[in-house]
């Protein structure tokens, strides 16, 4: 149990690090799958194995697929070009913030008493059966909700992604 | 002995730091794309561990993720939509190149 946490825990930071500092995009999404997958192993540590189907399902079965989809509907994505185009014009700034949150965040956490309190749970169980009925009992405003927006943003994307029309005659 | 919630907080939050750092610093919009895909899965991962270590029958927290990952699905189709509606624009999605509304 625990070799399997640090062991998936290097993997998923060593998948999100290269998603985000690589240089050809195909490689970036490669790694990118390869930190969802972490992350669903991660899922399946703590017990919760319907979500983590869910992950691996909706991220890398279709978010990954639909970025490697936009790479190949855009050009130059090679990456064979220098750090200068790489990187924006500020990028210390930025790094510099994210390694301020990195700090402040360990530091919270390590302070924080109520965490250190909690204790492993294995009482922690979920069923597909009970996650499928609180979902349409407890949880139907939610989900009804939920399939208007998705279809609400599966029509705002094509409609995004359609041609200009040209208005000029 | 079993992993403290703390080691799993910590994990989550170089994580965030990480996307957080690569949404910062790449020029590139479908790189800020999957940086942003990276922080929202940190917080998703502080659900999950707190659900587990608060040793809850009820299953909010998992609802919780299921629709945050159904929202991060829905968002990063109309992410990517734009992306390309920009790159149609500007024949670019480098994101420094994008200032037609810089005053």
């Amino acid at each position: 149990m625990n070799a399997a946490f640090w062991i998936i825990s290097a993997i998923t930071l060593v998948g999100a690090v290269l998603a985000v500092t690589l240089r050809n995009l195909v490689h970036c999404v490669l790694s990118l799958i390869l930190f969802f997958l972490g992350l669903a192993a991660h899922y399946f540590l703590l017990r919760a194995d319907f979500i983590a189907a869910v992950q691996i399902l909706i991220y890398v079965g279709a978010v990954a697929v639909l970025i490697l989809f936009t790479i190949m509907l855009t050009r130059n994505v090679t990456g064979t070009e220098g750090p200068r185009e790489v990187l924006g014009g500020k990028w210390w700034a930025g790094a510099f913030i994210a390694a301020v949150l990195a700090v402040l965040l360990c530091w919270a956490v390590r302070g924080d008493k109520i965490a250190a309190a909690l204790s492993a749970g294995d009482k922690a169980k979920s069923s597909v059966v009970e996650i499928g009925k609180i979902l349409i009992a407890d949880w139907i405003v939610p989900f009804e909700a939920m399939a208007v927006l998705l279809t609400a943003a599966l029509i705002g994307a094509v409609v995004i992604a359609l041609e200009e029309i040209r208005r000029r005659p | 002995m079993s992993i403290p919630l703390g080691h799993y907080l910590i994990l989550s939050g170089i994580l965030f730091a990480i996307g957080l750092c690569g949404a910062l610093t790449r020029k590139n919009a479908i790189i800020v794309l999957i940086a942003i895909e990276v922080m929202f899965n940190a917080g998703i991962l502080n659900l999950i561990a707190f659900w587990h270590y608060k040793q809850f029958a009820v299953l909010t927290a998992q609802m919780f993720a299921i629709f945050a990952i159904s929202i991060a699905a829905a968002e990063s189709a109309v992410g990517l939509a734009l992306v390309i509606a920009i790159y149609r624009h500007y024949r670019s999605v480098d994101v420094e190149e994008m200032k037609s509304l810089k005053g």
